[in-house]
């Protein structure tokens, strides 16, 4: 997992610089700091990209595995916590899921359009986002997510859900802005449908 | 998936930008032909409210508590890893 970066890009020092080189220079008693500041930003990660508890306790410990390993080649030439997305994402793209009956999506779009004609905004995109929260939401939400296909959840969960810019999300999918841009749109447009569906029964 | 407005070739071309609107991502030249488009086009504001409530929704979303015992799992089976060298 080498950072593949113009040469001479300048290090980058934040909170986590300290430890990261620490650790790098053999102080290993220190790697459960470095779990500790991120397992749960991980385990968050990992049950918004995976459909299941176990799989997503399988991306954790995978990826920290992988940090471990590939350690010693990160450049400081990113955030630490970047790094570990890219870790995180390429661990996710090569996982297979535990649950023999939960096959991969379609990596296609296409197939799951539906197209419903609008001549008014509907109530759901005017009421208050708090009147509209509630589990069965959530839930409903969380199942769209799962049922996208791969390549287009990671960039919604990490732009929409994880907060990276679309510039870091490129970084770390090592994609260009533009493809970020256009898998996102894409992505926000299938959820918006399944949300249509959704309150369409609803309110 | 397409707009509802699609079969429109402007409002379909303002369409795949709603995205970059709502993300602040666009020109000034054109977040305001966006702006002035859906002024007066009731199905792209349509689009444009609904993604924009999409993406309000997602943001919403709390963490997932680590599950004690994976936790354990996690920190005994780093902790016992052999390491090379820097």
């Amino acid at each position: 997992m080498t950072e593949s970066q113009p040469p001479n890009r300048p290090a980058i020092h934040d909170s986590d610089t300290e430890l990261i080189q620490a650790v790098n220079f053999g102080q290993v008693d220190l790697l459960p700091e470095l779990v500790r500041r991120y397992e749960q930003r991980l385990y968050t990660f990992g049950r918004r990209m995976c459909g299941n508890p176990a799989d997503a306790e399988d991306l954790v410990q995978e990826t920290f595995l992988n940090v471990l390993r590939y350690l010693k080649d990160f450049r400081y030439e990113t955030k630490f916590k970047n790094w570990l997305y890219r870790v995180a994402a390429s661990t996710c793209l090569k996982q297979r899921r535990k649950s023999k009956f939960a096959p991969e999506r379609q990596e296609s779009l296409e197939a799951l359009g539906i197209e419903v004609a609008a001549d008014a905004v509907p109530r759901w995109a005017q009421m208050p986002l708090e009147k509209l929260l509630n589990e069965e939401l959530a839930q409903t939400l969380q199942n769209a997510i799962h049922s996208l296909p791969k390549a287009y959840r990671l960039v919604v969960v990490l732009r929409d859900m994880e907060g990276f810019s679309t510039q870091e999300t490129a970084r770390i999918l090592t994609i260009s802005d533009a493809n970020v841009k256009v898998r996102l749109h894409r992505a926000r447009l299938f959820l918006r449908e399944k949300l249509k569906g959704y309150f369409n029964h609803g309110l | 998936m397409v707009c509802e407005a699609s079969s429109h070739p402007h409002c379909l071309e303002l369409f795949e930008k709603l995205s970059e609107y709502i993300d602040d991502e666009l020109a000034p030249t054109e977040r305001r032909a966006i702006e002035a488009h859906v002024a007066g086009c009731v199905a792209c504001l349509a689009c444009l409210q609904t993604l924009r409530r999409t993406v309000a929704l997602c943001r919403t979303g709390g963490d997932h508590p680590v599950p004690e015992e994976f936790s354990r799992r996690l920190y005994s089976a780093l902790s016992t890893l052999p390491r090379d060298p820097a």
